[in-house]
């Protein structure tokens, strides 16, 4: 019978498990996010660099074919530690740019519209509620992230040989660890920036100015102080320096991993502080 | 039959500041729709109890169950069986009326096929069919109002909770909203909280209610009970020695309350009629200024429980009937 004839019944059937409920955000949010031509024209411009890394890591195993080039040259032609960190950096810019354009959609939406009473008066939990939207943003992450560096280090391993594999398999487990610590931590920036200032437009601006005037008051404090370890708040070099320890690289100048894992962890505590401040489903003024 | 929701002694605190103050009642019946109106002035604490019973405040002490469950450590499976009208704005941000009702319907545990369904199905019930694919930023107050009260009713919950559900609408369109609200309480036997501060609308669709203040529950009355009492009330204004009116009164069945300076309240059973009134004041030599016959009104019994108004006759079941006065000998 057509709909509007039925009239309204209640239902009385069986309701669906906690683990399907927890899907229904990430799977509306993907379909609206897809639906965003400035999102997938980011998300195919930020393959550029891991289809190169292909080609890169072909010719690095068949210099064969490339038989004209010097000895410095086929010495550039190295799969290795710094070549996967050079690429999980360019990589994690993709992941902070995405970040700025998907995130802000996902929850200031909610808090501009009042959604929250809606979602909380149902079976899901703040807590749930965080990581539907978590998984959307790492839904949109992972494809440009550590997907395309296991794609890679995969490639690498089946054309360099098992041998290479066992001597190098900790590289693909700290691309994987690296890279979605990452994605977690612009996750937690940009819903965070989303929850903070409800307006989409200037929650994604507010995404980029994080990392860049955190970049830059890292910068002016070393110099002003005449220190090194301002860099720790540096989420982008803190991270970099993390990756170099995973992947076994030589580390940059500043700070070690530790100090920066440490400030890193300091960051990721406030945002979520912030962040379980801010999804209330209603403002209590003691 | 159980109850629909069973406080007890619940005391919830904001801040430092308590806001329920040991409120203990049971409302409704589990299994049979029925309308309890939340009454109350600003301030007394309705929203928080609302917000109690949905999981969002704590309670400080006490207990507060729906249909049997804690709603604090069975908040999942109470949610799942509750539906909530929120007072103000609450909207998914550009999203047509039916994928707002589809994404809810799915959160509330519906299968996916089946929220599709009943978002298309609870839309033409509610009356926004033609509309169910304009984006709910372009719908009136109205329309939005419709479009919570869906949401709340989606998945065919046991309890809906209606906060301020007439709010901000024309005639029309609250004569159909206390009609929808009737209607789920009598062909679908849900159970209705009906948060509001608008009388008329309780005496219309509730058959209970509670009024708060100053988070206390501060009368509960059941309005079928009320309403089949058919009691009237005279309000009479009379000039001379009224010193006797009150025990001649009693002797007719009728009782009154002097408000002073001649002013009488007067309750009268359903077998006594006014004329009695106009007879006994002849007999007393009282001059009558002003005499006004009106029913019980939820009016009367608010602003009494609220403080405003001073106190009126005791219920029917208090008066003593004419037989047992004249057993008494008091004749």
């Amino acid at each position: 019978m057509a709909v509007y004839r039925r009239g309204y019944q209640r239902y009385q059937s069986p309701l669906t498990g906690s683990g399907s409920r927890l899907m229904v955000l990430p799977k509306f949010a993907w379909q609206t996010l897809m639906q965003q031509r400035l999102i997938v024209i980011l998300m195919v411009v930020a393959l550029f660099w891991p289809l190169g890394s292909i080609a890169f890591v072909y010719l690095a195993n068949h210099l064969d074919l490339l038989p004209g080039l010097g000895q410095g040259a086929l010495g550039f032609l190295k799969v290795d530690s710094e070549f996967f960190v050079v690429f999980m950096n360019v990589q994690g810019v993709f992941a902070i740019i995405l970040s700025a354009f998907a995130g802000p959609s996902l929850i200031a939406p909610d808090l501009a519209n009042g959604a929250l009473p809606l979602y909380f008066s149902r079976p899901l939990s703040r807590l749930e509620y965080v990581l539907a939207r978590l998984i959307v943003l790492i839904g949109i992450l992972s494809p440009v992230t550590w997907i395309p560096g296991l794609v890679l280090f995969a490639l690498q391993s089946g054309m360099a040989g098992s041998a290479w594999f066992t001597q190098n398999w900790k590289l693909g487990a700290g691309l994987l660890s690296g890279l979605l610590i990452w994605i977690l931590f612009v996750s937690l920036v940009a819903m965070t920036s989303s929850a903070y200032v409800k307006w989409r437009i200037v929650a994604g601006a507010l995404v980029l100015g994080i990392f860049f005037v955190l970049a830059g008051a890292a910068e002016m404090t070393n110099a002003v102080l005449r220190v090194e370890w301002a860099l720790v708040f540096d989420p982008a070099r803190a991270m970099n320096q993390i990756w170099r320890w995973m992947l076994g690289a030589e580390p940059v100048t500043g700070p070690d991993a530790l100090p920066c894992a440490i400030a890193f962890a300091v960051m990721a505590a406030v945002l979520v502080w912030v962040l379980g401040r801010k999804l209330r489903p209603f403002e209590v003024v003691s | 039959m159980s109850s629909v929701i069973d406080l007890q002694d619940l005391r919830v605190k904001l801040g430092q500041r308590e806001i329920l103050r040991g409120i203990t009642c049971r409302l409704g019946q589990a299994g049979c729709g029925r309308a309890i109106g939340l009454l109350g002035p600003n301030g007394a604490g309705k929203s928080t109890l609302i917000r109690t019973l949905l999981g969002f405040h704590w309670p400080a002490s006490g207990s507060a169950r729906i249909l049997g469950l804690d709603c604090h450590t069975q908040s999942r499976e109470v949610k799942a069986r509750v539906g909530y009208m929120p007072e103000n704005d609450a909207f998914l941000g550009d999203v047509t009326a039916v994928r707002f009702l589809r994404i809810l319907g799915e959160l509330a545990g519906l299968p996916p096929r089946t929220a599709l369904e009943k978002a298309h199905e609870v839309l033409f019930h509610v009356g926004l069919g033609e509309a169910r694919y304009r984006t709910l930023g372009t719908y009136s107050l109205g329309m939005k109002q419709m479009a919570k009260l869906a949401q709340a009713i989606l998945h065919g919950p046991e309890l809906v909770i209606l906060d301020e559900p007439t709010n901000g609408l024309d005639p029309a369109a609250r004569v159909r909203m206390l009609k929808l609200v009737r209607e789920m309480k009598e062909e679908h036997g849900m159970n209705v909280v009906f948060c509001t501060h608008l009388l008329r609308d309780v005496e219309e669709v509730c058959d209970e209610v509670v009024i708060l203040k100053d988070g206390a529950i501060v009368h509960h009355a059941d309005l079928e009970q009320e309403r089949r009492a058919n009691r009237r009330f005279v309000e009479l204004e009379v000039v001379g020695d009224d010193r006797n009116l009150a025990a001649v009164l009693r002797e007719h069945g009728a009782e009154g309350v002097n408000e002073s300076g001649g002013r009488w309240r007067i309750v009268l059973p359903p077998e006594v009629e006014l004329d009695v009134i106009w007879r006994i004041a002849a007999r007393e030599n009282l001059e009558v200024h002003r005499l006004t016959l009106r029913r019980d009104s939820l009016e009367e019994i608010f602003l009494k429980a609220v403080g405003h108004l001073r106190s009126t006759p005791p219920p029917l079941e208090t008066i003593k009937p004419l037989e047992e006065v004249a057993a008494d000998g008091r004749l």
